[in-house]
């Protein structure tokens, strides 16, 4: 091992020049996009030759960030890489990443600042020089130069070393960009896979990066033989030029891609599709398409079909009618053909006279009647299409046409013919079938969306419904979601992006996404909003949403709220329903520098809160204030079933089963708390206790005690049953339970264990006891047959 | 299930202010001991745990109160607390006797103007 004792002998602009060199090569074979383990090998052995030390390593953060793992080196030894290292504020390389520049350490004998790590104890380094990789907040980890021998570091090597871990820092932060990529393209493909549909991804240049299990039946293909290509591929050769050139023009835009062509099945026919896509984001960049094909080979066959037979229908009416009929005056037949007879298999005797509902349909008879008699009293024309009994005793549709008859300026009568058409009016059903099978995918799409099924939150009753709109087959913006926060309390987020679509559907995600995250480390609704919008307005992608955020607490029923631009949350009261006023701000994207205001509510016990998106209210012609009246009303009638009360909304409001927009709504009730007692039996593991604490909470709440008073007795209780958790050892320590109740004013509080209580040997637990004997006003601990009691007794002021 | 918390740590002057949120027991107390000592840089000399948003504190927090400034002694640096007077709390650290090893001040700015 060389130890060389360099300082002073360098020639300092020289070695300057040298450094800058070193410097701009490594950014270029960053620029020209090394592979990044190549490019941190690079960098190390860069590090060490130009700063002249032993060894040099890059060191990269942990996922959990409390570590940093040795990604490569020069001079180190095989066995070093893939070594971790505490990544602590006492050592050089999690010092440099918490100051966020670089260390030095001239030498470790007289070094009070740091210890070394177990790495450059091994190696028994004395100077050191570490730098932070990548930005503060995203630090990729560290660089850094290790010298056996004593070394001075100078400023510029300082300089040199952070300005090398700034090239690792852009070529990190892309890595991971593609990372993410990678991530948000393996969530989808995780998706896409179990919905029916076919679904299929592009990169930016068009080429297939990825289709679905579907599409793979569909086709025949395998993953492999449908990858990097273009959709010309298994298109049909009629389709194929026209194909490619509107996906060309539609990747150029970044637009909307629809496109309806001939798919090669796997038995080698031609199926009718229609294709739609949506050009995918990731953090703002343009990364290609994601989109779904629909097969609607039955609908296109149907529609030419059809077409083909209204041609039929005018040859013949123009012709030679098959059915021919006429009548006098007073609307009696008085003649039918041939043709009219071979249809229904009666005599003639029998069709004339007061004969039009003869035959017909059940269904169709009253009205046929009725307008039969509305056209004759006017002599007018007549038409209708209406079911008719056959020979065959079978219904079949047709087309039956009177028109008046004038003989000399004198009425005389009418003269009709009918045509056979039963099959188009099949045809038209089945149609109609097709169209809301597809709409079923749409749907389908829409809702694996939306989170499958509500969270399980402690002490609340959650109820949830989403109805697709009814006419179109496109996906909706509309969500809802529930999350707890780290401070106890729950959040509940109705929202309506504006549009419809894939992009709306994909605008959706992303912002139910964003104000998950918002809503975890905001503790103000107004500011969770403010940063959506901030979201929104920094021009990721142009949208604009309305949204309704609530943070509910649940011990005290208390709501804090924001409405940006949403309809009003509706509070069922036992006493009725009232909409909840304030904290209204405008649509989030609608202005950059938008005020979010708060507004501030308390459930009185036993009421329910409802969250909805717009199209349970609105209606065309209808004013909003009047839909608002109905939906109050209809909420208002008292309801234990909160998921009853959801159906009884959407049934009493929307009458309509088919809603013209997307509906979401977001019911939540927090479930009744008796005042005067609380019973409670869990199991002894350490979660319990943050149960305990909800439901207690909420009985002293509801009992009447201050905020202070119920955080103490809670705290007391759950000493308590802490003790017994902790002594909880087999099957027959397995529960504990917990009573509180009011004596003569007083709350008495009983813990019931299976077990002998013991003091613990940890000394909290010695506080643990002092704790209860200090926030109680008495305190007895009792061995009884099965287990242990503390029985507890605090007077509360109220 | 642990019990959920959050920490926020921000550097005032010659001081860590770490802002602990939520909930600290028994289940998350060893957890939030080492997030606070991981996030103390040598060169500080005191390190203020802002109590004000915190919501449930027990006597496993306590214990967590005690142990850092034993710890944070050793390395010469300081352990101090802030807590609005009107905190449910108060009487449990009171109650304690927290402030004979890491004294209570009633805002952040007392507590950093020592």
């Amino acid at each position: 091992m060389t130890r060389r004792q360099t300082d002073g002998h360098r020639d300092e602009p020289r070695v300057r020049a040298r450094q800058q060199e070193a410097l701009a090569d490594l950014g270029q074979r960053a620029l020209a996009g090394m592979k990044l383990d190549h490019l941190l090998y690079e960098a190390a052995a860069t590090a060490a030759r130009e700063l002249e030390t032993e060894y040099a390593a890059v060191l990269e953060l942990t996922r959990d960030r409390r570590g940093l793992l040795v990604r490569a080196g020069c001079g180190l030894p095989d066995g070093v890489l893939g070594a971790v290292v505490p990544a602590g504020p006492h050592e050089m390389p999690g010092y440099a990443l918490q100051s966020d520049g670089p260390v030095v350490v001239e030498n470790f004998d007289g070094e009070s600042r740091f210890e070394p790590t177990t790495l450059q104890r091994t190696f028994e380094v004395v100077s050191a020089m570490v730098a932070p990789i990548g930005v503060r907040g995203r630090h990729f980890g560290v660089i850094g130069v290790h010298s056996p021998a004593p070394r001075h570091f100078t400023n510029d090597d300082a300089h040199f070393l952070q300005a090398l871990a700034n090239v690792l820092g852009a070529a990190t932060e892309r890595a991971l960009h593609d990372e993410r990529v990678r991530d948000s393209e393996a969530r989808f493909r995780e998706l896409a896979d179990t919905t029916p549909a076919l679904m299929w991804m592009t990169d930016a240049e068009g080429h297939v990066a990825f289709v679905n299990q579907g599409w793979l039946r569909f086709t025949g293909h395998s993953l492999a033989q449908e990858l990097g290509h273009g959709f010309d591929l298994t298109a049909h050769p009629d389709d194929r030029d026209e194909l490619v050139a509107h996906w060309r023009k539609t990747i150029l835009r970044r637009e909307e891609f629809r496109f309806e062509y001939r798919l090669a099945r796997h038995d080698g026919t031609y199926r009718w599709v229609l294709a739609v896509g949506t050009p995918r984001l990731v953090e703002g960049e343009f990364v290609g398409y994601v989109g779904t094909a629909t097969d609607i080979h039955e609908r296109r066959t149907m529609e030419e079909a059809l077409r083909e037979s209204e041609a039929g229908f005018r040859d013949l009416a123009d012709t030679a009618p098959a059915m021919i009929w006429t009548t006098d005056e007073n609307g009696l037949v008085t003649f039918v053909n041939e043709g009219w007879l071979r249809f229904t298999g009666t005599t003639l005797e029998e069709e004339l006279g007061a004969t039009w509902t003869l035959g017909v349909h059940p269904d169709d008879a009253e009205e046929l009647q009725a307008s039969w008699d509305e056209a004759v009293a006017q002599r007018r024309r007549w038409e209708r299409e209406y079911r008719l009994r056959g020979q065959d005793q079978r219904y079949r549709w047709i087309a039956d046409r009177g028109v008046p008859n004038y003989a000399g300026g004198r009425f005389v009568g009418y003269v009709g013919t009918a045509i056979d058409i039963h099959e188009r009016k099949t045809m038209e059903g089945r149609l109609l079938e097709v169209y809301q099978q597809e709409h079923r995918i749409a749907e389908t799409l829409q809702r694996s969306l939306l989170p499958e099924r509500l969270p399980k939150v402690e002490g609340l009753e959650l109820a949830a419904r989403y109805l697709p709109a009814g006419q179109e087959t496109a996906i909706g913006g509309d969500w809802y979601d529930v999350l707890e926060r780290a401070d106890g309390r729950v959040a509940l987020v109705v929202g309506d992006v504006v549009g419809h679509g894939l992009r709306a559907a994909a605008t959706m995600g992303q912002l139910r996404n964003a104000c998950r995250a918002y809503g975890l480390v905001e503790a103000s609704p107004a500011e969770v909003v403010a940063r959506l919008n901030r979201l929104v307005t920094s021009g990721v992608e142009e949208a604009m949403a309305t949204v309704l955020y609530l943070v509910l607490d649940r011990e005290t029923g208390e709501v804090v709220f924001t409405s940006a631009g949403h309809p009003p949350p509706l509070l069922v009261a036992p006493e009725g329903a009232r909409y909840l006023e304030g904290g209204r701000s405008v649509p989030v994207g609608a202005a950059d520098s938008a005020v979010f205001r708060e507004g501030m509510a308390v459930l009185p016990p036993g009421s329910s809160l409802l969250l909805y998106t717009d199209g349970l209210v609105e209606r065309r012609d209808v004013p909003l204030q009047r839909r608002l009246d109905e939906l109050a009303l209809a909420a208002g009638a008292p309801e234990d079933d909160l998921e009853r009360l959801c159906d009884r909304i959407l049934g009493g409001v929307l009458g309509d089963p088919s809603p013209i927009d997307d509906v979401a709504l977001l019911a939540v009730r927090p479930e009744p708390v008796a005042a005067d007692r609380f019973d409670l039996s869990l199991p002894a593991e350490p979660g319990s206790l943050v149960v305990l604490r909800r439901r207690l909470g909420r009985f002293l709440h509801a009992a009447g005690a201050s905020q202070a008073e119920a955080y103490e007795v809670t705290l007391t209780v759950c000493e308590a049953a802490g003790n017994a958790i902790e002594h909880a050892y087999g099957p027959g320590d397995a529960t504990f339970d917990v009573a509180a109740a009011f004596e003569d004013g007083e709350l008495v509080a009983t813990v019931r264990d299976n077990g002998s209580w013991r003091e613990r040997r940890s000394q909290h637990r010695g506080r643990g006891l002092a704790i209860i004997k200090g926030l109680m006003d008495d305190v007895e601990v009792a061995a009884e047959d099965r287990g242990t009691v503390v029985r507890m007794r605090r007077r509360l002021a109220a | 299930m642990t019990t959920p918390t959050e920490i926020a740590v921000e550097r005032r002057g010659g001081a860590i202010v770490a802002h602990l949120g939520g909930e600290v027991d028994m289940t998350n107390a060893g957890q939030v001991r080492d997030e606070l000592l991981s996030s103390v840089p040598n060169d500080v000399l005191a390190v203020v745990i802002d109590l004000s948003g915190c919501r449930y504190l027990d006597s496993a927090g306590i214990e967590v109160v005690f142990d850092m400034a034993r710890r944070l002694r050793r390395r010469r640096q300081e352990l101090r607390l802030s807590l609005p007077p009107s905190s449910p709390l108060k009487r449990l650290l009171d109650l304690t006797e927290v402030a004979s090893a890491a004294p209570v001040y009633e805002t952040l700015d007392a507590a950093l103007d020592e």
